[in-house]
């Protein structure tokens, strides 16, 4: 599989790209083989395919620092960011050097590994990811204050990045669900100090899309690339624990 | 990127053979165990609900005692035994797993791979405990007693489950669901375990009938049709809500799905009533 020394070594990599042309509604397998080092993003082996082999694949990235979550794919049935796998640790964790590619299955799909993210976002809008009625400060210009202890309850869950690796995962589908990701959003904010309309969030989150339709899989703490325990933010909500700051 | 940390060495073999299972294998390496378990937990149950209709069916025959009696002969078949003992399997996973969930859900337990050792290990305990009972087959214990003390360790947990979660914002059925899940937990391994202590005690319809006599046997009876029924539509319902798109279908079918339960209910409380 691999020649030279670790520090310069060079994989020859299998891509089987799952691809979509809408054009002619056809979808098919596309296999690539290319050399790769070490250190080599997944987002890099898809550009060096549109470099060297085939400018017509496409896909989309932004950031390439693990913090838009634009990159979010399926590599061997894993969802997870293309721009934080690196050709190493994939041969290590999955122990081959033919990796399959496709796009997540939360959205309809554009073209190739390009899914439609507004479609997605849908589900996240519906339980409003911003503060709906903010409790104003003490005085104009003033910061609104959050102790360190309100804070370290539900600062983890601040870090999601939508990338929908979580609602990929998770074991309730997307028929009904909101999804593990829109639920975290709607978690952040009731546990949020300085949002004070709380009803109509409760009743989006213990609705019938809302955190009834978890099973507690934990699938999506196990694919966050952000390291959310997002199962434990859940399961937080159905204990009704999240709306008091002591246990 | 990284696997769950396995200390023990028999954890490492039996997960080893575990992941020479095709799909558990995809599904642990992409979804994490839990995420297998929590499948494991939704087929034992779609195969419990399917055995729980034919176990109703097979029990309202004891309105004909004589009828009944042929069926059990079958029963006394060292095949049939062994797939009785093999019941306790899917039965005993998913009350314990079940038990895992709401330790998870409800009382904060996050050491969740302690729990699912837990799991497995007493799980494995209760099929041995079931199978050395089967075969010794001359036990006895009276009924009011058993079932008594069982009604007592089924009723509490579920009474603390009930009290954490009143109050939240959850809907009356998932409560229910979960204080119901509870209940059945230890009443109906509770009942596995009875029911094997000897054969004469589920296979010869005038000891089932003479034990129904008491009004205290048929309160748990009838207590448990309605749980387990209830648990089952509920999971039921559950499972297609995840994967059917239109809320038409998905209604249409949920009401499908109470009929049926209150048809079997209907059976097997009318049974309980009128023995």
């Amino acid at each position: 599989m691999s020649r030279e020394n670790p520090q310069t070594q060079v994989f020859m990599i299998n891509l089987k790209i799952r691809r979509f042309d809408p054009d002619e509604n056809r979808s098919w397998i596309q296999k690539y083989t290319l050399e790769a080092s070490r250190i080599m993003r997944f987002v890099d082996l898809l550009r060096k395919i549109n470099d060297e082999q085939d400018p017509t694949l496409a896909w989309v990235s932004s950031c390439e620092h693990g913090q838009c979550g634009t990159c979010s794919m399926k590599v061997n049935g894993k969802p997870l960011l293309a721009c934080e796998l690196l050709v190493e640790n994939a041969i290590y964790y999955f122990r081959t050097d033919t990796f399959y590619i496709e796009p997540l299955n939360v959205a309809p799909v554009i073209r190739d590994l390009i899914v439609d993210f507004t479609k997605a976002y849908d589900r996240v809008d519906q339980v409003k990811p911003y503060i709906i009625k903010p409790v104003l400060p003490r005085s104009e210009g003033d910061e609104f204050p959050i102790t360190p202890q309100e804070l370290e309850r539900y600062v983890n869950a601040t870090r999601c990045i939508n990338c929908f690796c979580c609602a990929a995962a998770c074991i309730s589908s997307h028929e009904t669900f909101l999804g593990p990701n829109a639920m975290l959003n709607s978690i952040v904010r009731v546990m949020d100090p300085r949002e004070q309309e709380k009803e109509q969030r409760l009743k989006i989150l213990y609705g019938y899309q809302g955190v009834c339709r978890c099973h507690s899989s934990r699938a999506c703490s196990f694919v966050c690339p952000k390291e959310i325990d997002v199962a434990h933010f859940i399961a937080l909500a159905k204990e009704g624990r999240i709306t008091k700051l002591k246990s | 990127m990284t696997s769950p940390v396995v200390k023990r060495p028999f954890e490492r073999l039996i997960l080893s053979a575990l992941e020479s299972l095709p799909v558990a294998a995809f599904y642990a390496k992409t979804r994490g165990w839990p995420f297998v378990i929590a499948w494991i937990h939704r087929l034992t149950g779609i195969f419990m609900v399917v055995y729980i209709w034919f176990h109703i069916l097979t029990l309202s025959s004891l309105a004909i005692p004589s009828e009944y009696d042929a069926k059990m002969k079958y029963f006394g078949f060292v095949f049939i035994s062994f797939l009785e003992w093999l019941l306790a399997v899917p039965v005993i996973f998913h009350a314990l797993n079940g038990g895992r969930l709401i330790l998870y859900e409800i009382f904060a337990t996050r050491n969740d791979e302690s729990m699912i050792r837990w799991v497995f290990g007493l799980a494995v305990t209760y099929v041995l405990l079931l199978g050395l009972l089967m075969i010794m087959g001359n036990q006895s214990v009276s009924p009011i007693f058993f079932w008594l003390t069982s009604l007592i360790f089924s009723v509490s947990p579920g009474y603390l489950v009930a009290s954490k979660i009143w109050n939240t914002a959850s809907s009356l059925a998932w409560k229910l669901q979960r204080i119901s899940g509870v209940f059945l937990l230890i009443i109906i391994p509770a009942h596995l375990l009875f029911m094997h202590l000897q054969p004469a005690i589920g296979h010869e319809s005038n000891v089932v009938i003479t034990r129904m006599q008491s009004k205290f046997i048929k309160f748990v009876d009838l207590t448990l049709v309605i749980a387990v029924l209830y648990h089952a539509g509920y999971g039921l319902m559950s499972i297609l809500k995840d994967y059917l798109k239109f809320r038409l279908l998905q209604n249409g079918l949920t009401i499908l799905i109470f009929l049926m339960m209150a048809v079997f209910g209907w059976i097997g409380i009318r049974l309980t009533l009128t023995l």
